[in-house]
């Protein structure tokens, strides 16, 4: 499903360039679910940005469901990543101005979907996550967990093939945290494809498959 | 403790040098338009200040009030009045009468056109006008001497120094030589008397007129009269002296009449009209309507309004940045009247910053300006000293106005709340949009009012008023003996090519000419007025004004300068109440109400002879037997009028040497009458111009604050799968809405104001729906470009900047 060859990313500072992402290569079949560990700073956020479309590399190839990423458009990336990819924030990002119904309905609008279609499918996402009660209440009125389910809720709305979450338990208490990678196994074993970016080695358990991520470089041998 | 809040002010500004550039900018051009109109008020209530007895010197006018006539006054002086004053009232200290007169002057051998004027000896004592040389005792003791001003004296010697020079002048028929006996330093812009050369009434004592009008008390020859009233006397309000003044001199006015007519019932009485009041006295003839000056202070007032209304609206757009910062001092125990000050320190500075820039930029505009004003203003404290505090009152103004509503509402924010950023205040409350919108329906209500003048004066240019008003020349004939050389010019250019014809009429044509009537009885029995036109017998012809009944004159027919009239369709429909074919033949009765001597053998189509504001009024036309060609009519082959004028003026030149060919084309004389039309429109126009400016400015700075209070939406919404068009659609949703507020307020507005004002048209066009559509789509379009410009911005940025985690 993804490929990366050779990927580097690197910014001007001061006129000479420094690296944060490396030369990565990583293949990651449709079905993983993989986390990235490595000390902050690392590059993890910035390789899950590459990895959704949503900030190129500098370098490097990226083939995604056998689309060359790095050689479309931007009109043509936005297409497969609105269709594709739902991503998961550590600080929510939930539109403040806007209900628990709105926040998780807003990537629909973006795709065109029509109005009919839209209830019926935000509807059963509520349903699935049980918030039917707090569907009304603005995402301030929620507690943390609450907040992230609705963010998980947002992301899986398009039902996106894979799902790239930076950090999603970072502001949570361990049981709130445990309930997230549980849904996220869950998830998983439905067939959604999942890169998640942590820092707790019990949370990195839940996946198939860890990449360590030091300076900027894959570090060998896991 | 000041010293403190300034130097937080200066670093604040400094900080947000955007929020910053766009308050200085704003403000500095509202205060300098502001500034400006203020000037202009203050000048024009500055009139005849300058005379250092102004408070006890008062204009004679003759006070008209009746039961159908608004109560009103006029300033001709009848000549024996003003003596008789100073005979029978012991506080009148001095009586000066003015009479003005065209004349030419020659000077080394040139000749020049300019008036003089003939006072009586007192001038000088009351009056101040400082003389260079010469001295005031003296300067009017004899009949040929003159006063003359510096500018003029510059103008015709070269040099100011000319006492004992001799300039000869013309009045009526030949050239008089007078001595010059003072220079007098140029007159005040400011002044309602005015003169270039100023003679003595002796002078004119013994003219056949003058003599005449100081026989009868009812004849007007356009005459001034002045009193100076000893100190401490109240005649003035003294009206009862007054009226006995008057029924000693008019004994007449109080008999009773047997059949009064509307005329009859007019109750007329002298009044006495303060001289400072003269400039902005509507109600006597001549006088200024202050409301104009206030209509102009308020939309000056306005501009600046709006100015103020983007510092406002932009301090409350940031206060969610300054939030913190405020509750950090609030923790560290600043009191509220501390934050308060704090905050009118930083408007106050930016006020006077502005106000400086302002005047600056005022100072700039000014020649602009006077133009526009017709006036010759400068900043001047000296002359004007009530600028200086009314300027100094203005920047606290200023200050106030900006500052105080964000100094309230920052200073009240409750420290936890803000620290746990609780309050969300950014450019979307309800009092910052009523503002902006308030900026809105001003700006929109400005452009459109201007579009409908523009509109009304392209009109009234365009408009086919009756008569061919396009290459025709109108000669002044008044001061050559026009009798003789009328026949004779005629006769040298008419066959030319080029010149396809030649006329004459004792009356001109177009704005600044006079115009001549007399009462005629209409079929009802009551007085109207009719315009006289004595015309050469081709004048309808040359005019290119069309019969609609009857003939022409004909040179042929004696009794054609007897008594043959042609009338025009008001004449025919007013006074007759008939139709034209029916008129022919009829004779008018005048004002006695008996036959006269003028038969109708024509009928001519109306024609607008005066301005659109007045519908066309009774119109005669004849040619009399003793005819006074005062202007000569030449119609012009379309073209280059270069070769023709040549030959126009080399005929004068030989025909009538001693004055000056003084010509005008008749178009340009009927546009003449649009110049206060004119001078609104631009006024509107900039106004309007530079209140869209200082809105969309004041925009620009909510959409930048918008975009950044947003940056974390933005960044979802594109994460989520937003373009960059929807994210600026987004962003300037807001704002159109807004605008369209505005624009269904200004609507209704500017059609009620503007309805309003063209009631004062006869000739009007209607008000149509598209002028609102276009200045409404532009307003929206020159809005959603400035929002624009921020919101694409916003919206181009990656989002990955705008959500990483902190
Ligand atoms: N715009 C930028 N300019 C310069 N350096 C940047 C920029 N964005 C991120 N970085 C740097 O890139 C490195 C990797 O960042 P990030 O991917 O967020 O790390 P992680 O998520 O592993 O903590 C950090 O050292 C960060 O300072
Ligand atoms: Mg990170």
């Amino acid at each position: 499903m993804i490929e990366l060859k050779h990927i580097s990313k690197w910014y001007q500072v001061g006129g000479k360039p420094t690296f944060i992402l490396k030369d990565i290569n990583l293949t990651i079949k449709e079905g993983e679910f993989v986390s990235i560990m490595g000390p902050s700073g690392s590059g993890k956020s910035t390789l899950l940005h590459i990895l959704g479309m949503l900030d190129d590399a500098n370098e490097g190839e990226y083939h995604f469901m056998d689309q060359p990423v790095h050689s479309l458009k931007e009109k043509q990336r936005s297409q497969i990543y609105k269709q594709h990819v739902g991503f998961v924030f550590q600080a929510y990002h939930l539109i403040d101005e806007l209900t628990v119904y709105e926040n998780i309905e807003t990537p629909l609008i973006y795709q065109n979907v029509k109005t009919n279609e839209r209830k019926a499918m935000v509807a059963d996402m509520i349903d699935r996550f049980n918030i039917v009660g707090k569907k009304d209440l603005f995402p301030t009125q929620l507690s943390g967990g609450q907040q992230q389910l609705v963010g998980i809720a947002r992301a899986l709305i398009a039902k996106p093939k894979l799902l790239l979450a930076d950090e999603p338990t970072g502001n949570l208490n361990s049981k709130q945290g445990e309930e997230i990678m549980d849904l996220f196994k869950q998830l998983n074993k439905e067939g959604v494809t999942i890169i998640q970016v942590t820092h707790s080695e019990k949370n990195a358990g839940y996946g198939s498959h860890i990449i360590n991520l030091l300076d900027g470089r894959i570090e060998q041998g896991n | 403790m000041i010293k403190h809040y300034i130097k937080i002010a200066f670093r604040n500004l400094a900080q947000q040098k955007v929020l910053s550039g766009i308050n200085i900018v704003g403000l500095s051009v509202g205060i300098a338009c502001f500034s400006l109109f203020l000037l202009y008020a203050v000048s024009e209530f500055s009139y005849d200040r300058f005379h250092k007895n102004t408070n006890r010197i008062y204009r004679i006018v003759e006070w008209w009030q009746g039961e159908k006539r608004e109560p009103g006054g006029y300033a001709w002086a009848y000549t024996p009045v003003a003596p008789a004053m100073k005979r029978d009232f012991p506080d009148v200290e001095y009586a000066v009468r003015l009479k003005g007169s065209d004349c030419l002057v020659k000077a080394d051998n040139k000749v020049f056109h300019t008036s003089i004027t003939f006072a009586d000896t007192a001038f000088f004592q009351v009056f101040t006008f400082p003389l260079v040389y010469g001295n005031t005792q003296t300067a009017l003791q004899q009949p040929n001497q003159v006063v003359i001003t510096r500018e003029k004296a510059l103008l015709y010697f070269g040099t100011a120094n000319v006492v004992g020079k001799t300039l000869e002048l013309k009045t009526d028929t030949t050239f008089i030589p007078f001595t010059i006996s003072a220079v007098a330093e140029n007159i005040p812009a400011n002044s309602s008397v005015k003169f270039n050369l100023l003679g003595s009434f002796e002078h004119i004592a013994n003219d056949p007129m003058v003599q005449q009008s100081n026989l009868n008390w009812y004849m007007t020859i356009g005459m001034q009269a002045f009193v100076q009233l000893k100190p401490g006397s109240r005649l003035a309000s003294e009206q009862n002296r007054l009226n006995l003044f008057r029924r000693k001199y008019y004994p007449d006015d109080y008999k009773p009449k047997k059949n009064p007519t509307k005329e009859d019932l007019i109750q007329t009485s002298f009044r006495l009209q303060p001289l400072r009041d003269i400039h902005m006295n509507p109600t006597i003839e001549g006088g200024n309507d202050p409301k104009n000056i206030w209509i102009l202070i308020t939309i000056a007032g306005a501009v600046l309004l709006i100015a103020c209304i983007n510092f406002t609206t932009l301090a409350i757009g940031r206060s969610a940045n300054r939030a913190k910062e405020i509750g950090v001092q609030k923790v560290m125990g600043i009191r509220r009247n501390q934050l308060i000050s704090q905050f009118l320190t930083e408007s106050l500075l930016l006020s006077v910053l502005s106000t400086l820039i302002g005047l600056l930029l005022a100072e700039g505009l000014l020649p602009l300006f006077n133009q526009l004003a017709d006036r010759q203003l400068t900043f001047s404290i000296s002359r004007f000293p009530e600028l200086a505090w009314l300027l100094l009152g203005l920047t606290l103004l200023v200050a106030l106005l900006a500052g105080s509503y964000p100094a309230l509402v920052l200073s009240s924010f409750k420290p936890i709340e803000v620290l746990k950023k609780k309050i969300r205040i950014g450019g979307s409350n309800l009092f910052t949009r009523s503002l902006v919108t308030l900026q809105f329906v001003l700006s929109i209500g400005l452009i459109i009012s201007t579009i409908i003048i523009l509109q009304q004066i392209a009109y009234m240019r365009t408009k086919n008023i009756g008569f061919n008003k396009e290459n025709l020349v109108m000669i002044n004939t008044e001061r050559i003996d026009n009798k003789k050389i009328y026949p004779l010019y005629k006769q040298a250019i008419q066959h030319n090519a080029g010149i396809l014809g030649v006329t004459a009429s004792e009356m001109g044509l177009g704005a600044g000419e006079g115009q001549m009537g007399t009462g005629y009885r209409d079929y009802k029995g009551e007085l109207q007025g009719v315009i006289e036109y004595p015309g050469d017998y081709n004048y309808l012809h040359t005019m290119d004004m069309h019969l609609i009944a009857g003939r022409h004159f004909n040179p042929a027919l004696a009794s054609d300068t007897t008594g043959a009239v042609i009338v025009n369709e008001a004449l025919v429909q007013n006074i007759l109440g008939t139709t034209p074919e029916k008129a022919i033949g009829i004779q008018i009765l005048n004002a006695k109400g008996n036959r006269g001597t003028k038969t109708i053998i024509g009928v001519t189509r109306n024609f607008n002879f005066e301005d659109l504001t007045h519908m066309v009024r009774p119109q005669m036309f004849y040619r009399p037997a003793k005819f006074q060609p005062s202007r000569i009519f030449v119609r012009l082959q379309a073209g280059d009028p270069g070769s023709k004028l040549t030959l126009l003026n080399n005929t004068w030149k030989q025909l009538a040497p001693d004055a000056p060919f003084e010509y005008s084309f008749v178009d340009e004389k009927f546009d003449n009458f649009y110049k206060n039309e004119n001078r609104w429109s631009s006024i509107a126009g900039w106004a309007g111009g530079i209140s869209i400016f200082l809105a969309c400015l004041g925009l620009f700075g909510l959409a930048t604050l918008a975009a950044l209070n947003r940056t974390k939406e933005i960044g979802i919404r594109k994460v989520l799968g937003a373009t960059v068009s929807q994210v600026v659609g987004l962003l300037s949703k807001d704002f159109v809405k807004l605008i369209t507020v505005a624009l269904v307020l200004a609507t209704p507005l500017s059609w009620y104001v503007m309805h309003n004002w063209l009631q004062g048209y006869a000739w009007r066009i209607n008000i149509t729906w598209w002028v609102f559509a276009l200045t409404g789509a532009f307003a929206i379009l020159v809005s959603v470009t400035t929002v624009s410009v921020q919101a694409i911005k916003a919206a181009m940025a990656n989002p990955v900047k705008a959500l990483r985690n902190e």
